[in-house]
């Protein structure tokens, strides 16, 4: 019963009027941020942090949190509404939450996005107050080998995102792979297709190559229609709210986006990044309605956002439990509490139980501001959309640009995002998809860096894959993907084979 | 040739008032890396204190890239006029110089060096299965175990990775460079065993060390860590003149006003000293920087990049 004790214990603190208004304001400017392409939590957590000197630690964090999960709740909006993911994690939601937005169904997608994450918010964070020490332990069985072997499974399972060519889905990994690499060698310290740059030497930004791939390149395909193409935006019989039929094809995608975004929330080293994308993988191969995936499913939006809702809350564990921070506003929120003189880490949960759990508690009290928020604003922001092209489309590339330069106050930055938007044209022209390309761009670095330490900790033997248990694993997982994807092209290629003969 | 004598004249005399009226306009301090780093917080809480003596706004701007030495380099390029710092650190301007290729700015002559903010030592730590109890006892351990052995750093040239090679020389030993990107997943790493030791710095170590989930063997700094004061140097334990630091503090473009360097060393000392910014700096494991005057952090700069320059050869740390 110590976890119902240790709740309310938690919900005292997160309740109390001062600290519920903290957490308003975090969710309140985390949805503005993530709405506004380009302008991330990291960069907004950086710029708030003196003003929380001045707040006591609990108010701080539950501010600061509030914008984190916050933004994952806004990024969906600008990625259903105009194709433009503001975060890793909205990715996928642009592929089928576009495409429901353009068949006049905006309000009941950013509907099922809000209602599927806040069920998420809500269980994972039940996780982290039930199992947050234990899970620790789990994340700390990851090594190099591990992660190595996880990427190829996610990369394996990037070519089923795809839903026309397969070989085009695989170019367009490998050409993710390959922009991925650009920048400092970690093991070496070489520049590596840097070109003399030295913008490049930390290699190109996640947001800079989503921005222009999908947003930039939405923009001029709409330039190439005149007129005829908002109607399909505008057309007068709008829904709002999901239908019955939404919402039972939605239940079973959530559930089970909610348990893989918990489980891969709690690996450090990047296994958020991998939750939606794994959700909707997963999603596209059990689901009845496959035909449908990349044309508006409804599933393809409800898996996407429960798994990164409930990563964004597990990935919380390895930061409270073992004082690791899993991404960029992790890190930031270790400062935070640095600042206020807190070292994170495992005493955190036994020496202030108050902030612990009052965290915790603060993340369900904000899930659920979140969902009050953001259901009535659905509305507002479906009217968006009947705004004009021509008032539309200019001020969208005016935040992005904003955006991007504002992560690293470089119009550098600006011009690759350009440089992009005209790639992304030519891919989309080409009937290449930017997805399977996006997802080799993120865990292209991300399996190199771990492929290279675990040879350098087996003193280069490649044995070691399969000799752990969990790496074995995922690297079998892998193979059979693998089989499942071929085998129909296979089949196709023998039948062709037969009709010839 | 007057003429041009009289145009010194002249702006040798609109110097002394501009010193006077400085600042005038808001101040940008660049922090040359990512924000919600140590140098980028510490920089908005100095930036927080400084606004208020210097009664003009101080803007951070973050400007990464390059090892920090984009943001280095657009201030030593910038107008010498005091509205334009940054917060200068050892990789900018200790390591990079000797690591990378192509630095394009001198860190000595390039920059005005105001005022030293922050100091944070070393710590080597081991995973707390490594039967060593002392820095004699992981010698002798590592000796029986040349090559087996894998020390972790944040990545490659950082003082982890160079603390880690001059342990090695000074030693005798050899042991596996492991690099990461960043400390977080190293300490991972070594939580989980998969490596055996590091030389962190004492901020991001500290909680597992009081944890007892890594132990301490020894700081990398000549004298003794307040936060850790039972805790011998490695100079203590027989690595005679082992003395590493990390650091960063602020600078200005090279031929920036005496009179302003002057001002502006004295009110971040000032705020430094203050009891809650202190208190803050002290909660990121920094103690109280070494030197004071701008002259005396100049000198400190140069030795410090003479230092690495002679680590970095040693290591075999630069990439040919």
């Amino acid at each position: 019963m110590d976890l119902i004790n240790n709740l309310m214990l938690g919900f005292t603190v997160a309740l109390s009027p001062f600290n519920m208004l903290m957490c308003l304001v975090g969710v309140f400017l985390g949805t503005l941020i993530g709405v506004l392409p380009g302008v991330g939590p990291v960069a907004t957590i950086a710029m708030l942090l003196p003003v929380t000197f001045n707040l006591s630690p609990i108010a701080a964090l539950i501010m600061l949190a509030g914008i984190y999960y916050g933004a994952q709740y806004g990024g969906s909006t600008t990625a259903i509404l105009v194709n433009i993911p503001g975060e890793s994690s909205s990715v996928v939601t642009c592929l089928d939450g576009y495409q429901m937005a353009r068949q006049g169904r905006a309000g009941p997608a950013l509907a099922v996005a809000a209602l599927a994450s806040f069920f998420a918010g809500c269980v994972s964070t039940l996780i982290v107050a039930a199992f947050a020490p234990p899970l620790a332990e789990v994340a700390l069985k990851f090594g190099p080998s591990e992660y190595f072997s996880l990427m190829v499974l996610g990369l394996v399972s990037a070519v089923v995102l795809a839903h026309g060519s397969i070989l085009k889905a695989i170019a367009m990994v490998i050409l993710g792979l390959l922009l991925g690499l650009v920048g400092t060698d970690v093991n070496s310290g070489v520049l590596r297709y840097a070109f003399g740059i030295s913008e490049l030497s930390d290699g190109i930004g996640f947001v800079t190559v989503a921005m222009g791939m999908f947003g930039l390149a939405e923009i001029v395909m709409n330039l190439e229609h005149t007129g005829e193409v908002r109607e399909v935006f505008t057309d007068k019989k709008l829904h709002l709210w999901p239908s019955k039929e939404d919402f039972r094809r939605s239940i079973a995608p959530t559930l089970r986006g909610t348990f893989l975004g918990s489980a891969l929330g709690i690996l450090p080293g990047g296994g958020a990044l991998l939750a939606s994308f794994g959700a909707y993988t997963l999603e596209k191969k059990v689901s009845k309605y496959k035909h449908e995936f990349g044309k508006g499913a409804v599933e393809g939006v409800a898996a996407p956002e429960s798994a990164n809702n409930a990563g964004a809350q597990t990935s919380f564990i390895p930061l409270l439990t073992l004082g690791i921070p899993s991404n960029a506003v992790m890190a930031l929120m270790i400062g935070a509490m640095m600042i206020q003189g807190i070292a994170p880490g495992p005493q955190v949960m036994t020496e202030k139980p108050q902030l612990f759990w009052g965290m915790i508690a603060s993340m369900w009290v904000g899930n659920l501001m979140l969902i009050i928020l953001n259901l009535p604003l659905i509305g507002m922001w479906v009217k968006l959309l009947t705004v004009p092209y021509r008032v539309l489309y200019p001020s969208i590339l005016v935040f992005m640009v904003i955006g991007v330069y504002s992560l690293s106050n470089n119009p550098f930055d600006c011009f690759l995002m350009a440089l992009f938007g005209v790639f992304g044209y030519i891919c989309v022209k080409l009937e290449c998809e930017p997805a399977p390309l996006i997802l080799g761009f993120i865990l292209g670095p991300l399996m190199e860096e771990n492929l290279r330490r675990a040879m350098l900790l087996s003193r280069g033997d490649p044995l070691v894959f399969f000799q752990k248990p969990i790496s074995a694993g995922f690297l079998i997982a892998a193979m059979i993907l693998l089989v499942i994807i071929a085998l129909p092209a296979i089949r196709k290629k023998r039948e062709e084979a037969f009709v010839e003969a | 040739m007057r003429r041009l004598l009289a145009a010194a004249a002249l702006l040798a005399a609109a110097q002394a008032p501009f010193a006077q009226t400085w600042p005038s306009k808001p101040v940008k301090l660049v922090a040359p890396y990512a924000a919600g780093g140590p140098v980028d917080v510490s920089a908005r809480i100095l930036a927080a204190r400084l606004q208020e003596s210097l009664g003009q706004p101080v803007v951070v701007e973050n400007k990464p890239g390059a090892g920090g030495n984009l943001g280095a380099y657009f201030v030593a390029k910038s107008a010498p006029d005091g509205y334009t710092l940054v917060m200068g650190a050892i990789a900018t301007h200790a390591i990079n110089p000797s690591l990378m290729a192509n630095v394009p700015y001198d860190p000595i002559k390039d920059f005005r060096h105001v005022a030293l903010v922050v100091q944070v030592p070393n710590v080597l730590v081991i995973n707390a299965d490594v039967p060593a109890r002392t820095v004699k006892e992981l010698i002798a351990y590592a000796r029986e175990r040349p090559g087996r052995l894998d020390f972790a750093s944040g990545s490659t040239g950082s003082t982890g990775h160079l603390a880690g090679e001059l342990f090695k020389t000074m030693t005798g030993t050899y042991m596996v460079h492991i690099p990461y990107k960043g400390s977080a997943p190293a300490v991972t790493d070594l939580l989980a065993g998969r490596v055996h030791l590091m030389f962190d710095n004492l901020a991001s170590a500290l909680p597992n060390i009081k944890a007892a989930k890594l132990r301490a063997l020894a700081v990398t700094t000549t004298l003794r860590s307040s936060f850790l004061p039972d805790l011998p140097t490695l100079d203590e334990s027989g690595l005679k003149g082992f003395d590493m630091t990390t650091w960063w503090g602020v600078m200005a473009p090279g031929k920036t006003p005496q009179a302003v360097v002057e001002r502006l060393n004295a009110e971040i000392f000032r705020a430094i000293e203050a009891p809650e910014v202190k208190e803050r700096l002290r909660a990121m494991g920094s103690e109280p920087g070494a030197v004071r005057t701008p002259e005396q952090f100049t000198a400190f700069v140069g030795a410090e990049r003479a230092l690495y320059a002679r680590l970095v050869r040693q290591s075999g740390a630069k990439p040919d």
